[in-house]
């Protein structure tokens, strides 16, 4: 076993070793280089599915051992659940919209005594292709909706067929007991070419601004497909990111065509493709999921502050991944974000995505995660926490316990952590503290 | 029009010389409206243990009899019982043909006719069990709460009139049991001419068979067959009720039936349901500003659950011609619609959302007896179920519990939907009875039955659907079966018999290798064989033993074989789920003196269960993908008890425990699984029904009866999701008790009831989180006459 003052140790030797730009590197994505926080109290919060239902499991410490789904969960209602985290207030936001019926929104913090307790129950109405937090606010949106008017009756296009421009927000307030309230806006002509957007993404910029990726397509047939909420996409080769303010008023549009679009897309799911960095630089990212796109897929960035995208900095991910595109972006420390690529140099709606990678955005360099299970042992892995610098992954592999993996993002290396017996799967894994 | 009461009628008295060496006695049994053949008709000695049943033919035959003067006593379901002498002369068989009459009324062996679908059931050699659904006929039950007091058998339901209601049989459901209505599948008469909105007078006879299916009844089905059997007697008659409840419920049906004598009969039933269902619930409420729930649970009452069906059946042909015994022309025309109140957690509630449906059933029967050849009977039915159901969702509002709403900015409360889906299915079932020689009985049956489905709406199920959702696919499934059934005598008889399955599936694949979808159309198909025994003795005429057996297969969906076209794949090369069900049966059925008897009955199943079709869904492959996967085993026991005190008293019960556990060790990965040998989760396991009913004859003068009833269901509480698994939700213990009142005028000519549901207004689950109705009244009157 090496401990974590070893790794350290062991990293910075390796970073002595190499050039300055690859030391810059190390340095960008070790926590240690940074403050050191003091660690609140709390628990971590896991989300485990079983063969029948969904269980919430409170874990002290996910660097090792077994924990067991029997007698010490907490069966949910419904299963199925999207969570995410929030640091402050530190909550946990279970999501949840089920075909064709309303979802029971859950909220989850630390009691005093340590223990995780559900402190409030919503209802979420409409669906949620993408989410994140937002000042005071858990934030989801769901594009593809039908407008209608203050009688309730469909806008409809020129053509004579309802619009679906429209994009439903859910705010869902933290700090009033999860107190909901939807909002809609219409996206027709956004860009200004004529088009409506899907959003992907949210970004609290910290300044009552978030910044979300923009799908613009032309409107989704109606005729035809349903799942995805954006129709035919005319401007493969172009990004664009909006920046709303908290009554969802546009404050200006970030665009560029030097990437395609930022999102990441399965089933009806826009995954989020945007992320900021420690020092509040937004590192906006690009799959390029259409085929028809001639970008490869990378990386911009909006300096913090700025209202367009850095023409200094461009980052061609593909080039570095051997072809691999990636599908999910989550931000690990510092400019360090892990990344889930598909497993085939061929994007399609079906591939499957279980490899990963750090990538420092920084020094613009990508390794491969090493010490997890091979991508085509890996049956699910779930929402990872970024704590204490290091990334917290749930991982299932073929005929094994799901497990959290820690991955030191310098070294791009993970250890197994915690098991979890019983379960077939974990969703998801966040830290709350008290 | 001279109207009258039962009859019983003798037809002949004809000793003839047929054979030397012992004496015997046989003859033929038909009904005396139509003259038709009765099969599996009990015909005892009395006095002795000696008996047998009817064949297909309606024959009997009773050999090595004593010589010298008998009592012969033959009872049949719904039939009132004969009992009539015979002179047995020395070496030689003695004829005695017999017809009998419709019992329901009867006045005669009362004892036996209350018990004759016990003894109907008896003379199979299947673990069948046969409901006189005739019985019920003054009650306002459905077809599901009839078959809710079967043993073995549970009615689960999501509300009040016009729910979801899943039947479960021995612990299977959903695809595992099929349906049928006189021998052809039920499937594809769409929702609204279904058994849960059916009354119970549209039937004579419900048989419901556990695990082991006879041929007659073509279905790849795991866990056993309902069949419900309408009345094929010709006769005239006008049968007209109407019941009027709480929650706004009114139930009416009306059946005529005309029969002339050259054969021409015309049966006409048409009935409604309508109920507002608007029972009061325990939930959390909704607060339209926060869109939070309350952490307490207030009374509702329900806002938006109106439900009301609406269906004509009718029945013409002609009989006992040269050319055909009978042929007879159906056409069932029925619609349905249901405001939908809430989702499958109580607590999400919809003001708008509702639901329609309709469907049209053309059918034709043929019958043919000595066929060509003497002994060979032919039985050809057909039928075609045209369904069209609708979906809606279209208000841009968020209701809660109070019936409040809040405008949205968007349409749709749960999903904006208009769907329209069309169900097109066709049946031929073919049927040839052949009896060479005595003893020998070869039966040979197929059912083809075939589907499409189309989906015309493309705001329904937006969050699935994709080109694909809008192409025609057909499914095509063809059953075979061939039994052979030996019977040497009244006191034995044993049958063997095989199957063939085929499936042919044709649909939209996605053949795409890129994030943009493409479909062709592809074709699969799939095969299999299966094969049971079943045999039956009978020590004395109180005792029977029975023992079944089947192989019993599902075969894959054609979702299975194909995918959901978008982000599934199928896989041609699926195992069907396949079953080893077994059955062990004992009953006793014995009077003492004029007025006591008993009937016992104990039932005991096996059931091995394997290669599940499940839906997996795995990140290294993508989507999601079907695989055969589990092991199921059941080992349970049904018992029904029942005591009759002649015609004034009866009091029974049955009661069911069925030990249903997974015996899958090792997840599909290879890892073990915590919940081996748990017992499968959201399954009744420990349930029963107790009734008892009181009689009181010529009440107010001759011909008028009295009647109470109480009739009490108990389901034991069980585990929503695995117990190993922690699962710490349940479904709480049910105990309901109901009771009616039924004066009944003139022998059951004019009958008026009164029935109480749920009397101690319990709080009733048969789902988590969906509440049943509590108390409720309802009040019925029938009128029920018939040309002799």
């Amino acid at each position: 076993m090496i401990n974590k003052t070893d790794r350290k140790t062991l990293s910075r030797t390796i970073a002595l070793g190499c050039c300055v730009c690859m030391s810059l590197a190390f340095a960008a994505c070790d926590k240690d280089n940074n403050q050191p926080e003091p660690e609140k109290p709390g628990a971590f919060f896991l989300s485990v599915t079983g063969e029948s239902a969904e269980y919430i499991l409170r874990v002290d410490n996910p660097e090792s051992g077994t924990a067991s789904i029997a007698g010490n969960s907490k069966t949910l209602e419904l299963s199925g659940y999207t969570w995410i985290f929030n640091e402050d207030p530190s909550v946990a936001v279970g999501l949840i919209y089920r075909q064709g019926d309303p979802g029971i929104g859950l909220g989850y913090t630390v009691a005093a005594d340590g223990a995780l307790q559900e402190s409030g129950q919503f209802q979420i109405s409409s669906r949620f292709t993408s989410y994140g937090f937002f000042d005071r606010y858990a934030l989801t949106s769901v594009g593809g909706q039908t407008p209608v008017d203050a009688q309730g009756n469909a806008l409809l296009d020129a053509g004579g067929n309802a619009r679906t421009d429209a994009v439903t927000f859910n705010f869902i307030d933290l700090r009033s007991g999860f107190a909901l309230q939807e909002k809609t806006i219409t996206t027709l002509n956004i860009t200004g070419n004529g088009e409506q957007a899907t959003f992907s993404g949210i970004v609290d910029m910290g300044n009552g601004e978030f910044l979300t990726g923009l799908v613009v397509s032309q409107p989704r047939d109606p005729n035809a497909t349903g799942g995805a909420s954006s129709g035919t996409i005319t401007y493969p080769d172009s990004v664009w990111v909006a920046a709303f303010d908290g009554k969802l008023g546009l404050k200006r549009i970030y665009r560029d065509n030097r990437i395609s679009y930022s999102s990441g897309r399965f089933r009806s799911q826009y995954y989020s493709q945007i992320g900021k960095a420690d020092n509040g630089d937004v590192y906006v990212f690009s799959g390029s999921y259409e085929t028809t796109s001639s970008r490869p897929c990378g990386a911009l960035r909006i300096s913090k502050g700025a209202t367009a995208f850095d023409p200094a900095y461009y980052f061609n991910i593909e080039e570095k991944t051997g072809g691999f595109r990636f599908r999910k972006v989550w931000h690990i420390s510092a400019a360090c974000f892990l990344l889930e690529l598909y497993n085939d140099l061929a994007v399609s709606a079906t591939g499957a995505a279980t490899q990963y990678g750090v990538a420092d955005m920084s020094a613009k360099t990508f390794k491969w995660v090493t010490g997890i299970p091979a991508k085509d042992k890996i049956t699910a892995t779930g929402l990872p926490a970024a704590y204490g610098g290091k990334m917290y992954f749930p991982i299932t592999a073929q005929a094994a316990d799901p497990a959290i993996y820690i991955i030191d993002p310098a070294a791009a290396t993970a250890v197994k952590g915690l098991s979890v017996t019983g379960a077939t799967g974990i969703n998801a894994i966040g830290r709350l503290t008290q | 029009m001279h109207l009258s009461g039962k009859f019983l009628c003798l037809l002949m008295l004809l000793p003839a010389t047929v054979c030397a060496n012992a004496q015997s006695l046989g003859g033929t049994v038909t009904d005396c409206e139509g003259r038709q053949p009765l099969a599996g008709v009990s015909v005892r000695i009395a006095g002795t243990s000696g008996g047998t049943a009817t064949d297909a033919n309606g024959q009997y035959h009773i050999g090595n009899i004593g010589a010298g003067l008998h009592t012969l006593e033959f009872s049949f379901v719904g039939m009132a019982s004969v009992r009539k002498e015979v002179k047995a002369e020395r070496g030689r068989q003695s004829v005695l043909n017999v017809c009998m009459d419709e019992g329901a009324l009867g006045l005669g062996e009362i004892v036996v006719a209350a018990k004759s679908p016990v003894q109907h059931v008896r003379e199979t050699s299947f673990n069948v069990i046969a409901l006189d659904a005739k019985v019920l006929h003054n009650t306002s039950l459905d077809l599901s709460h009839a078959l809710d007091r079967i043993s073995g058998v549970k009615l689960r339901e999501t509300g009040g009139m016009g729910s979801n209601a899943q039947i479960s049989l021995n612990g299977f459901s959903g695809r595992h049991v099929k349906v049928f209505m006189d021998g052809l599948p039920m499937e594809g008469f769409g929702s609204s001419f279904r058994l849960n909105n059916i009354p119970v007078q549209l039937a004579d006879r419900i048989e419901v068979y556990k695990g082991v299916i006879p041929v007659e009844l073509g279905a790849d089905a795991l866990g056993g067959a309902i069949n419900i059997v309408t009345s094929h007697r010709r006769r005239t008659y006008v049968d007209a009720s109407y019941s009027y409840g709480s929650f706004n419920t009114h139930k009416s049906n009306l059946s005529v039936g005309l029969a002339a004598k050259n054969g021409f009969f015309v049966r006409f039933n048409a009935y409604q349901n309508y109920s507002d269902n608007s029972y009061r619930v325990k939930t959390r409420l909704l607060n339209l500003e926060t869109n939070s729930y309350s952490a307490e649970e207030y009374w509702f009452r329900r806002f938006h659950d109106n439900y009301h069906n609406e269906a004509v059946v009718v029945k013409a042909g002609v009989a006992e011609k040269p050319w055909a015994d009978r042929l007879q022309f159906e056409f069932t025309v029925s619609r349905e619609k249901q405001d939908i109140q809430n989702a499958n957690l109580m607590k999400i509630v919809y003001g708008g959302r509702e639901r329609s449906g309709r469907s049209l059933i053309p059918g034709i029967t043929y019958e043919k007896r000595n066929l060509l050849v003497e002994n060979l009977n032919l039985r050809l039915a057909a039928n075609a179920g045209l369904a069209r159901n609708n979906n809606t969702d279209t208000l841009a509002r968020q209701y809660n519990w109070r019936g409040e709403y809040r405008a949205k900015g968007f349409k749709g409360e749960g999903q904006y939907a208009m769907g329209e889906y069309d169900n097109r299915n066709a049946t031929l079932a073919a049927n040839l009875h052949y009896r060479p020689a005595e003893k020998h009985h070869f039966a040979l049956n197929n059912l083809l039955g075939g589907f499409s489905r189309k989906a015309t709406d493309a705001a329904a199920n937006s969050e699935t659907s994709t080109a694909a959702t809008f192409m025609r696919r057909t499914n095509l499934k063809n059953v075979s079966g061939l039994s052979y059934r030996f019977e040497p005598s009244g006191y034995w008889n044993a049958a063997a018999f095989c199957k063939r399955y085929d499936v042919m599936v044709r649909g939209p694949i996605n053949v795409s290798a890129t994030s943009t979808a493409s479909y062709e159309e592809q074709e699969r198909t799939f095969g299999t064989n299966g094969y049971g025994l079943a045999a039956t003795y009978r020590p004395t005429a109180s005792l029977q033993l029975k023992a079944s057996y089947e192989k019993a297969y599902r075969l894959p969906s054609e979702n299975e074989l194909f995918g959901d076209e978008s982000l599934e794949t199928g896989d041609a090369a699926l195992r069907p789920e396949n079953s080893h069900n077994l059955n062990l049966n004992v009953s006793y059925d014995r009077s003492f003196g004029k007025v006591h008897s008993v009937y016992l009955d104990a039932g005991l199943i096996y059931r091995d269960t394997r290669d599940y079709i499940r839906r997996q869904i795995e990140q290294r492959y993508g989507g999601a993908y079907y695989t055969n996967h589990g092991r199921v085993r059941n080992y349970g026991i049904d018992l029904e008890a029942r005591y009759f005190y002649g015609r004034r008293f009866s009091v029974g019960g049955n009661f069911t425990y069925q030990d249903i556990r997974n015996m899958e060790r090792y997840g599909i990965g290879g890892r073990e699984l915590i919940y081996y040998k748990d017992r499968m989760p959201n399954v009744p396991y420990l349930f029963g029904n107790v009734d008892a009913n009181y009689n009181l004859h010529d009440c107010f003068g001759k011909g008028n009866a009295l009647s109470f009833g109480y009739n009490m269901r108990y389901v034991h509480s069980f585990f929503r999701d695995w117990e190993s698994e922690g699962g710490d939700i349940i479904i709480p213990r049910q105990l309901s008790h109901d009771l009616d009142v039924l004066y009944s005028l003139r022998d059951g000519r004019y009958n008026i009831g009164l029935e109480v549901r749920n009397v101690a207004d319990e709080m009733l689950y048969d789902n988590y989180s969906l509440q049943k109705p509590g108390r409720s009244f309802l009040i019925k009157a029938r009128c029920f006459l018939y040309k002799q």
